[in-house]
């Protein structure tokens, strides 16, 4: 262990380190600051991303860039209908050694580094797309009987392409769920266009500095983990994100069991069909420690967990159809929730 | 790991955050408690002050269910002041949370005070308890919670200037509880619209009556008549509670306002027809007809006012105090009865108190022939003799009008005559019932047979 890696960081240190990723990102990606830091705050939590996006505004650039940023080993996959599993995964290869035997040698796939970028992930089969659970969960790889320890930090990001959704497969919910946020790229404003425009027309490209040494950096991140786990949760804090999770799902709902006092919400159970799963609090109190730290403060408020609602509940809410036609989406539900469970609040 | 010094400033930080958090705790509980009593006393005054200006204003069952009313409504009241403190008392957890919002620690305060008992802090607590003491300015008690009187005072000085305001409107608004004859010396009123009530035992709210020995005989009988009849209708109980009712009413109005027997009136009655009850009790037995009800020309009595309350106020109508309820204005003499027969006649209208005393011996003598076919009844017919008497002093002549439909174009009221009372003279005698007289027993017989035929 790197004596970087036995320092204790502390809170300014989370912010400090926290805002010079931001900041070299943000050489290169003009805009998308709440995308930026929801990206940020997986990573330092472990957790993993789905970038959702149309064409062009920066989805595998920003994954990039944060690779480069934090100079941890970066692969890319590009999915496509044919993708196999044992493409993502590696595979058993026959090789000669030394002596001349030939043998099965274990050929790591691209899953095997530190950031992983699925690029429009929803074109692979949903048996491709299922090879990364294990992964994204465990931190591991099972080819042929032998399991493979992936090397932490591990961080998997997955893009969507929300249009050309012909030949497409949509995740399924259960892998949906293994996401922790789900980011939304907009297109930029003008002034952001015009920045853009700017900075990658010239004849000279941003450089991006690494934040960490390449030895280093593993080590660091690590540490910056632990820190995270350390933000201290008032009990009312955690009845507060459970309501939250409650409240997304519907009265309706053979699978939801009613209790005294739980928060409903009309919208919810007009368009909802699914509320969002367990995983879902516990990524709403994860996302709102790293903004606790970012604050400044070692113990997470209600206006954190309220910040990071809508990229850690919107995707594992299933909306019904009459959610499609009337033209709601998810976002709109968390934050119709957040509005309920604060006027509820006891 | 951290040494024993570290300790100890660390606890003493954490003592002095968690001190200011109670005092922050003490200033809401403190709030909290002024709310209960401020909006109870509040409530028990306006309460109060309503009762006492009832007292005054109401009549005994008005002022009866008002007071029950307000109890009620009061209790209520008193129970929602009471749930809304015992809501807004605080805990070491609310207390913080209630500094956090308003001194905008996110949260600091609630995570200290809510982990301050826990074994397993983490490694960041020292931290959390560092920077929460930086703030300690913005969650002193007073800075959190500036007011150290509730707001509840508001109400409480309202309802304290409304009872002010009660006394001395109650003082100089009030009707006195009861009526005294609207200014007249005397009021002739037939004896089926006297209504007499006997006072239920203990109950000194009624008003004392006083007669002659025959009047109180006569009065009696009617009681007896009166209350016979409530008892064929099944009110009796019924009547007897609202009475009850009506008389603790009244006995605590008393007690509030101070008026005590002392201020009580009497009412004199006395027979108007005196010398002709023996009679008159035989035509009261007769089944009622409005004919016969206008022939009762001894059910009249005369009240005298004692001179203290000839003048002044007016009845109230629905003072119900007084044990003999006075007829209403419509219900004095031949009047009661000609509203029982036609009360929109505008006639009506023309009725003065002395008119009205005139007007009714005049008629009740003029019917006074009515009499004579009901003492011809054979099982009635013999008797006491009854002394002869002249009951009246004068005859009215009953000019009746009708409206005439073809009359002038745009007049307003169709013309009503007038009654014309002219005085008889001295060789005239008035058109009474021919006295009893005494019958020989052998004459009997024949005379039920005559007119047994």
């Amino acid at each position: 262990m790197s004596s970087v890696q036995a320092e204790t960081p502390t809170v300014a240190d989370f912010a400090r380190t926290f805002r010079r990723i931001q900041a070299e990102i943000h050489k290169l990606i003009v805009g998308h600051e709440q995308a930026v830091e929801e990206l940020l705050s997986a990573l330092f939590v472990g957790g993993h991303v789905l970038i959702e996006g149309v064409p062009g505004t920066g989805k595998t650039t920003l994954v990039k860039t944060l690779g480069l940023a934090l100079n941890l080993s970066f692969n890319r996959i590009q999915f496509t209908v044919d993708l196999m599993p044992a493409d993502i995964t590696g595979t058993r290869v026959i090789l000669s050694g030394d002596d001349g035997r030939r043998e099965f040698t274990f050929q790591p796939g691209p899953v095997f580094c530190h950031i992983l970028l699925g690029d429009e992930i929803n074109r692979a089969t949903p048996k491709t797309q299922s090879a990364l659970l294990e992964a994204m969960a465990e931190l591991q790889v099972t080819v042929a009987g032998t399991t493979y320890r992936l090397k932490p930090p591990y961080f998997v990001m997955a893009t969507l392409n929300p249009i050309e959704m012909e030949g497409t497969y949509p995740l399924p919910e259960a892998q949906l769920d293994r996401f922790m946020f789900k980011v939304r790229l907009n297109y930029p404003g003008e002034g952001e266009l015009t920045q853009i425009i700017a900075s990658t027309t010239g004849p000279e490209e941003a450089g991006i500095e690494a934040v960490f040494h390449a030895t280093e950096a593993p080590g660091r991140i690590e540490a910056l983990k632990r820190l995270v786990r350390e933000v201290m949760v008032a009990p009312a804090m955690e009845t507060y994100a459970a309501r939250l999770v409650r409240t997304t799902q519907p009265q309706n709902s053979r699978f939801v069991t009613e209790e005294a006092g739980a928060v409903h919400d009309e919208m919810v159970n007009r368009y909802v069909m699914f509320g969002s799963s367990p995983r879902g609090a516990q990524a709403l109190i994860l996302g709102a420690k790293v903004h606790a730290l970012l604050d400044g403060r070692a113990n997470i408020a209600r206006e954190d967990i309220e910040h990071v609602a809508v990229a850690a509940l919107a995707h594992r809410i299933i909306l019904n159809y009459a959610a499609l036609s009337d033209g709601i989406d998810a976002a709109h539900i968390v934050e119709r929730v957040i509005k309920s469970v604060r006027a509820g609040k006891p | 790991m951290s040494s024993p010094s570290q300790d100890r400033r660390a606890d003493e930080k954490l003592g002095r955050i968690l001190g200011r958090v109670g005092s922050v705790r003490t200033r809401l509980n403190s709030l909290a408690l002024q709310h209960a009593i401020f909006y109870t006393l509040a409530i028990a005054i306006a309460g109060g002050a309503a009762v006492f200006a009832g007292a005054y204003w109401l009549s005994p069952l008005a002022f009866l269910g008002g007071t029950l009313a307000l109890a009620v409504i009061g209790c209520a009241g008193i129970a929602s002041a009471v749930g809304a403190a015992w809501r807004m008392r605080a805990s070491a957890v609310r207390a913080a949370a209630v500094a956090d919002d308003r001194a905008e620690l996110k949260g600091r305060l609630s995570t200290i005070v809510a982990l301050a008992n826990h074994q397993a802090r983490g490694s960041l607590w020292a931290y959390l308890v560092e920077d929460t003491l930086g703030y300690q300015d913005q969650f002193a008690g007073a800075r959190i919670e500036r007011r150290r009187v509730s707001r509840a005072i508001y109400p409480l000085a309202g309802a304290i200037v409304l009872a002010m305001l009660a006394i001395p409107i109650s003082k100089i608004k009030h009707a006195p509880p009861i009526a005294s004859g609207s200014g007249q010396d005397d009021l002739t009123v037939d004896l089926d619209d006297l209504h007499l009530r006997p006072a239920d035992p203990g109950d000194e709210s009624g008003m004392p009556v006083t007669a002659d020995a025959a009047t109180m005989r006569r009065l009696e009988e009617k009681l007896a008549r009166e209350g016979a009849a409530n008892g064929e209708a099944g009110g009796n109980s019924l009547n007897q509670l609202v009475n009850r009712a009506r008389g603790m009413a009244g006995h605590l109005q008393n007690k509030l306002t101070g008026q005590q027997a002392a201020s009580k009136q009497r009412l004199n009655l006395r027979l108007a027809d005196a010398g002709a009850d023996q009679d008159q009790k035989e035509i009261r037995r007769a089944p009622e007809t409005p004919k016969n009800r206008h022939s009762d020309v001894a059910g009249q009595f005369k009240q005298d006012q004692p001179e203290s309350n000839r003048e002044g106020d007016l009845p109230r109508e629905d003072d119900s105090r007084q044990p003999i309820s006075k007829p209403s204005p419509g219900g004095y003499g031949e009047h009661g009865a000609e509203a029982d027969a036609g009360k929109d006649n505008p006639g009506d209208q023309d009725n003065s108190p002395t008119d009205r005393s005139t007007q009714q011996s005049g008629e009740n003598g003029g019917n006074g022939g009515a009499a004579h076919g009901t003492g011809a009844d054979p099982d009635s017919l013999f008797g006491a003799p009854a002394a002869a008497k002249l009951g009246t002093e004068g005859f009215e002549i009953a000019i009746e009008a009708r409206p005439v439909d073809n009359g002038a174009k745009g007049a307003g009221h169709a013309y009503v005559a007038p009654k014309v009372r002219a005085p008889l003279s001295v060789n005239q005698e008035p058109d009474e019932p021919v006295a009893r007289a005494a019958v020989p027993a052998e004459d009997r017989t024949t005379i039920r047979r005559v007119f047994e035929r």
